[in-house]
């Protein structure tokens, strides 16, 4: 299967775009990583990266997320396969030839070097001359808000700080593409936030083609145009962030993405609840199913409603705005989050079981019923 | 508790536990510095019944008239610049060569540790050997390369490269294994980011692996500068009690050590040690002032 997505047509430019070299595009054509010849980290990966674009890469560690940066950047070779920056074939050339931006997980900043320095590193090892250096340096240094602290050594940096600093410093050969690991798991909750719309202000400011790796959906899908969710080393689905949520192409995508987490059942969980309401034949490969929490309504929503079930309050609670109720459905755990009604501890409750946010899957995990394409 | 106040009990507490350590090193380092300063303003000293008639500079003034000592001055400055660069440059490349290989490198490690937990004596002999003006090994692979042969150990002209050499060996060892430990102690990750930021392999090496690995640099160099100044068991070992032909190999310590043992000059001996003691001071005060400009920790 290859991922292709179209550049967004909504794409929006804020700011001065800084000069620099032209978006790329990344591709990878049935790509293989192994180590020591045996253990296979990642399985053939083919997938389109647009130009101009952020992109997350996001999984649950172990996945090969921070692999496949490693592969973009040149720092890692793969075993087989091409890769491709717009239509030059960059598989064997290194990260010194790939000239890509990175900014490290722990930010990798030159502990010996203030933060001009740091910064002005990439283009003193492009024998750009001094004056112009600075110069460029400072630009950046302004461009990350950095430029009050150019005389301090990284170690007297906030991690915030630092993050900008890495940032800046990794933009600074004007890169086609950007490459953050991890960036801002270093940081507390609220720098956070902070810090992710600073990388998408400056990404819509330069254009440059950016690569994000997080294994925090929230981050992923606050941040980017289009998301890839990987898994054991593979590509589980790419596309925006809105449809991944409503329309995940599997068992996994569905459980990772969404806060709480998508209610599982088995198929034979239910009696009779779903038959007449969805196609026999689909019901019968049907293995799995997954309800989201705001897909099971205490009031009927007439044609928005697929069938009612009957179950049971386990428990209650209020936490600010978001009411959920704990239910007993022929035995098995349901959460909702849309109780609207007060209900007490042990009472039965009828629930309206929404077609928007109600999936079945196959044996493979395939998503066969609910979502956009009925399939 | 961590906030607590100090008390004359808290103190009296802690200076028990101190109390080993200060006795061991007051009785064999702290008192013998003392006595050997004030050893060597004594002019006349009568040490059947240690008796001391006279103070003054005189030991002092004969030591900067003495020839002996301007030699034993002269040769020890130039072991320590021989000796010293040297040590830090290869071992640096031999660390850094033992960092690559994969293969053996327990073993070689081994190999080049070994000088450094072997006696001085031993080493010496097998020096000896190598030496040797008719049938030694350096003599044999010189002769390889028609160089006809030097006789190292019995000719004043080389008898202060045989020794740096033979030093230099012997420190290599233990300052590989604290390279080693420097050069593991560097996150890859600085790498990776010299590697994305351009950086080619001298790029690298000059911008990352030199500034990182000042700390160590440092030590070694403090280290080997201290220690060379203060060499004396090499030179005994190698030229069999003498220091070296025409006194060619004649070190402050040497100096000292005649002084001292041969002709019971007592007040000499003393003055020269704590010239050596100013000189060890001066270079290493420069060396911790440099450090502050050019040593990243």
């Amino acid at each position: 299967m290859l991922y292709h997505i179209d550049r967004p047509t909504s794409y929006i430019v804020v700011g001065n775009r800084l000069k620099g070299a032209k978006p790329l595009e990344v591709t990878f054509k049935d790509v293989t990583l192994s180590y020591d010849g045996k253990r296979e980290i990642l399985h053939h990966l083919n997938f389109t990266i647009p130009e101009g674009t952020l992109v997350s890469i996001l999984g649950p560690s172990g996945c090969g997320k921070s692999t496949t940066l490693m592969m973009i950047s040149g720092l890692l070779a793969p075993t087989s396969g091409k890769i491709f920056f717009g239509d030059q074939d960059v598989t064997k050339k290194d990260a010194l030839a790939r000239k890509v931006g990175m900014v490290f997980q722990n930010y990798a900043l030159y502990p010996h070097l203030s933060v001009l320095e740091n910064i002005e590193f990439p283009l003193k090892m492009a024998k750009v001359p001094k004056k112009d250096r600075k110069k460029k340096a400072i630009e950046l240094a302004k461009l990350v808000h950095i430029d009050d602290q150019l005389d301090k050594k990284p170690g007297a940096l906030s991690g915030g700080q630092q993050q900008r600093v890495a940032i800046a410093r990794a933009l600074a050969k004007e890169p086609s593409l950007l490459l953050l690991d991890e960036p801002l798991s270093n940081l507390d909750a609220r720098l956070r936030i902070e810090m992710r719309q600073e990388i998408r202000r400056i990404q819509q400011e330069t254009g440059v083609t950016t690569i994000f790796v997080t294994h925090d959906q929230d981050e992923a899908l606050h941040i980017s145009d289009h998301i890839m969710v990987l898994n054991q080393g593979q590509i589980q689905q790419f596309s925006s962030a809105e449809t991944l949520y409503d329309n995940p192409s599997n068992l996994f995508v569905s459980q990772f993405i969404g806060e709480p987490v998508i209610n599982t059942l088995d198929i034979t969980d239910f009696d009779r609840e779903l038959e007449g309401h969805v196609d026999a034949e689909i019901l019968q490969r049907a293995k799995k199913v997954g309800i989201r929490p705001e897909a099971l309504q205490d009031h009927d929503t007439g044609s928005e409603t697929l069938t009612t079930i009957a179950t049971k309050v386990k428990h209650s609670e209020k936490y600010g705005r978001e009411k959920n109720a704990l239910l007993d459905f022929h035995g098995k755990p349901l959460l909702t989050t849309e109780m609207r009604a007060e209900v007490a501890d042990e009472q039965e409750l009828p629930l309206y079981l929404q077609r928007h946010g109600f999936y079945l899957f196959d044996e493979n995990g395939v998503r066969i019923f609910g979502g956009d394409q009925d399939a | 508790m961590l906030n607590a106040k100090p008390t004359i009990k808290s103190t009296l507490k802690a200076l028990l536990y101190l109390l080993p350590m200060l006795v061991i090193s007051i009785t064999f380092s702290i008192y013998p510095i003392i006595k050997s300063f004030i050893m060597s303003f004594y002019t006349k000293y009568d040490f059947f019944n240690d008796i001391v008639s006279a103070y003054g500079f005189d030991n002092f003034k004969f030591l900067f008239s003495d020839p002996d000592f301007h030699i034993a001055i002269k040769n020890t400055l130039i072991f320590v610049v021989g000796v010293v660069p040297l040590t830090v440059i290869l071992s640096l490349v031999i660390a850094l060569l033992l960092n690559r290989i994969k293969w053996l490198s327990g073993f070689f490690r081994t190999v080049y540790f070994l000088p450094f937990v072997t006696s001085t004596v031993a080493i010496a002999q097998v020096w000896h050997w190598i030496y040797n003006s008719d049938y030694g090994l350096l003599n044999y692979f010189l002769s390889l390369f028609g160089v006809s042969a030097v006789s190292w150990l019995e000719s004043p002209k080389y008898a202060m490269l045989a020794l740096i050499i033979m030093s230099v060996w012997k420190n290599l060892g233990f300052n590989i294994i604290l390279f080693l430990v420097g050069l593991n102690n560097i996150n890859e990750r600085y790498y990776q980011a010299a590697e994305i930021d351009g950086a080619n392999a001298w790029h690298q090496f000059t911008n990352v692996t030199i500034p990182l690995l000042s700390p160590i640099t440092f030590l070694v160099s403090v280290n080997g500068v201290i220690g060379s100044f203060k060499v004396f068991d090499q030179i005994f070992a190698l030229f069999n009690g003498t220091p070296g032909p025409s006194k060619s190999a004649l070190t402050i310590v040497y100096y000292l050590y005649q002084k001292f043992y041969t002709e019971w000059k007592y007040g000499i001996a003393a003055a020269s040690g704590v010239v050596l003691f100013f000189m060890i001071l001066l270079v290493t005060v420069f060396q911790l002032w440099y450090s502050k400009h050019h040593v990243h920790y």
